[in-house]
C-alpha cells in the first residue's frame, strides 16, 4: 500500500510538471491544438510501447532476483512478476519528460536562436560559489555530529545546500534585484552577477527544478520537525527578494530572513538527524542566528547608496549606516558572549566574534555618505568565514573526540 | 555472471543512441535539451528510489547476474544506469512517435496531390 502511495505522489508530481510543460510549449486557444493534441497522443503510444516492455523485462528482471519488494507495501496486483505500482515509473517518465523537451526545444524553433545559452553559467555565478560551504556546512556539521555517521540523507542534504539551495537563493535575489544591481558596479564578480533580463523566466525555472526535488527527498527522510525547518528554509529563501514578498526591503525583517539562510540548513541537519534539544543547542543556533544577523546588516552598509538611488530600503538604509556597524558589531559581540554560556568545548568559540568585531569596529564612526568604503571590509569578510569555519571545525573535531 | 546485468543496461542505451543518431531524434536533434531532459528524469526517478528505499519497500536482490557494488544502501550501482536506459527510450519512443504522426498527413497530402 505504502507503494501505491508513494508511486501517486510522484505521477501526481509528473502529470502537473507534464502538463504545464506542455501547455507552455504548445499553446492553444480553447481545448487541445494540433500540436498539443499529437503531443498527447505521442505520450500515449510511447507509454503502451513502455508498458509491454516493462511487463515482460520487469518480470524477467525480478525473476533474476535483481531486487524485490517487501510484500507489506505493495498491493499485490502483479502482471507476470511485476507489481502493478512498478508501471509508474515509466508512467510517470513518460507524462513528464516528452512535455519538458517540447518546452525546451520550443525556443530553438520560434525564435532564431536559444536563448538559453549562458543560463548555467550565469546561474553558478550568480549562486555565488565562494559562498557555497556557508550553507552545506552548518547542515553537515548538525548532521554529522549528532547521527556520527555518513548516510544517503548527509549526502543528498549536502549536496542539496551546497548548490541547489544557493542557486535558488541567489538566482531567485539576482532576477529581482535587477534593477538596483545594475547601478550597483560592485555585482558582476565574486559577489554576483548581473543576469540578462532574457534569462529571469529560465533562472527561475531552473531554481525550481533544482529545488523541489531535493525539498521532497528530504521531506521524506524526515518527521514533522524536518517538514516545518524545511518550509521554513524554503520560505525564506523565496520571500528574501520575491516580488510581492521583499522580505529584504522591510528593515528588522531583512536581517532575520538573511540569518535564517544560514540557520535554517543547521535546523534541518538536526531535525533530520532526530537531535535533542538541549539548552545547550539552542543558546548555539541563537548565537549562530545573531551572528547571521549581524553579517547581513553590515553587508547592507555597503549598498546604502545604490539602494536609495534604486528607492530600495533595508536594515542600513532605514537606521542609517553608523548605527548599522554599531549594531552589528554588538551583535557580534552578543553571539560571542552566549558561546560562553554553551557546554565545553562550545565556549572556545566565543574567540570567533574576535575578528569579526575587528574587522568591523574600524567603521563605528561611519557616515551615510562613506558607508561604500565598508566593501573593503567585506571582502575581508568573506574570507574571514573560511578562517571562522576551521577555528569552528577544529572545535567539532574536540568535541567529537571527547564525546566517544 | 556479474556484469551481465550492467552489460545489457550499456548494449540497451548503445541501441537507443544509434536509434537516436540513425533518426536524429533526440540528442542528435538538440544535444542541450536533451540532456537537460536526460539529466532531469534521471535525478527525478533516482529520488523516487532513495524515498522507496528509505521507506523500506524497495530491496536489492542477491542475483547473480548484477555485480553487488552499491552506491547507497540498497541502490546498486546498475539502478542509475537503468534509469538511463529507461528515460532514453522513454524519449527514443516519444519522438520517434511524433516523427511517425506528423509523416501521416503528410503522406496524406502527397496521395491527394497524386491523384489531382
Amino acid at each position: 500500500m505504502t507503494y501505491l502511495v508513494l508511486a501517486l505522489l510522484f505521477i501526481v508530481a509528473a502529470v502537473i510538471a507534464g502538463a504545464a510543460f506542455a501547455r507552455a510549449a504548445l499553446p492553444g486557444k480553447g481545448g487541445l491544438s494540433g500540436e498539443r493534441r499529437q503531443h498527447w497522443k505521442a505520450v500515449g503510444i510511447a507509454f503502451v510501447a513502455l508498458a509491454v516492455l516493462t511487463a515482460v523485462f520487469d518480470s524477467i528482471m525480478i525473476g533474476m532476483e535483481l531486487f524485490h519488494y517487501d510484500a507489506a507495501h505493495i498491493l499485490g496486483v502483479k502482471i507476470g512478476l511485476a507489481p502493478i505500482e512498478d508501471f509508474a515509473y515509466p508512467l510517470a517518465g513518460v507524462v513528464a519528460l516528452p512535455g519538458l523537451w517540447m518546452w525546451l526545444t520550443r525556443r530553438s524553433s520560434r525564435t532564431a536562436k536559444p536563448n538559453l545559452k549562458g543560463l548555467v553559467p550565469q546561474a553558478l555565478l550568480a549562486s555565488r560559489p565562494v559562498s557555497w560551504i556557508n550553507t552545506a556546512y552548518p547542515f553537515a556539521a548538525a548532521m554529522l555530529l549528532t547521527t556520527r555517521e555518513i548516510d544517503w540523507v548527509l549526502i543528498v542534504g549536502t549536496f542539496y545546500f551546497l548548490v541547489p539551495y544557493n542557486l535558488a537563493m541567489y538566482g531567485i535575489n539576482d532576477v529581482f534585484d535587477y534593477e538596483s544591481d545594475l547601478k550597483n558596479p560592485r555585482k558582476g564578480g565574486m559577489e554576483g552577477a548581473l543576469l540578462q533580463p532574457h534569462l529571469h523566466r529560465p533562472m527561475l525555472w531552473l531554481a525550481a527544478i533544482t529545488n523541489v526535488p531535493f525539498l521532497v527527498v528530504l521531506a521524506f527522510a524526515g518527521g514533522p520537525a524536518a517538514w516545518i525547518s524545511l518550509a521554513v528554509s524554503a520560505f525564506a529563501v523565496v520571500a528574501y527578494s520575491a516580488a510581492g514578498l521583499r522580505f529584504k526591503e522591510r528593515p528588522v525583517l531583512d536581517s532575520l530572513t538573511s540569518s535564517t539562510h544560514f540557520v535554517s540548513p543547521a535546523v534541518v541537519g538536526l531535525a533530520l538527524a532526530g537531535a535533542d534539544v538541549t539548552p545547550g543547542l539552542l543558546i548555539l543556533l541563537v548565537a549562530f542566528f545573531l551572528w547571521g544577523m549581524a553579517a547581513h546588516a553590515f553587508g547592507a552598509v555597503q549598498d546604502i547608496e545604490p539602494d536609495r538611488q534604486a528607492g530600495i530600503g533595508s536594515i542600513a538604509t532605514v537606521i542609517g549606516a553608523r548605527r548599522t556597524v554599531r549594531l552589528a558589531v554588538v551583535l557580534w559581540f552578543v553571539a560571542g558572549l552566549a558561546m560562553l554560556a554553551t557546554p565545553w568545548p562550545g565556549p572556545l568559540a566565543a574567540i570567533i566574534a574576535v575578528p569579526y568585531i575587528v574587522n568591523c569596529a574600524r567603521y563605528w564612526n561611519i557616515t551615510d555618505t562613506t558607508a561604500g568604503r565598508t566593501n573593503a571590509a567585506w571582502r575581508r569578510f568573506i574570507w574571514l568565514n573560511y578562517g571562522s569555519g576551521f577555528l569552528v571545525t577544529l572545535i567539532f573535531i574536540l568535541q567529537w573526540s571527547l564525546a566517544s | 555472471m556479474g556484469v551481465l546485468y550492467l552489460g545489457s543496461l550499456l548494449l540497451g542505451i548503445g541501441c537507443m543512441l544509434l536509434l537516436d543518431h540513425r533518426f536524429r531524434l533526440f540528442f542528435w536533434r538538440d544535444a542541450t535539451a536533451a540532456a537537460t531532459v536526460t539529466a532531469v528524469g534521471v535525478v527525478f526517478l533516482l529520488a523516487w528510489d532513495l524515498a522507496g528505499i528509505g521507506l523500506g519497500i524497495f530491496l536489492r536482490g542477491e542475483g547473480t547476474i548484477a555485480t553487488g557494488l552499491l552506491i547507497a544502501p540498497e541502490l546498486p550501482i546498475e539502478e542509475p544506469v537503468f534509469l538511463l536506459f529507461l528515460v532514453l527510450c522513454t524519449m527514443v519512443l516519444y519522438t520517434g512517435a511524433r516523427r511517425v504522426l506528423g509523416r501521416i498527413p503528410a503522406r496524406q497530402r502527397e496521395k491527394e496531390r497524386e491523384n489531382a
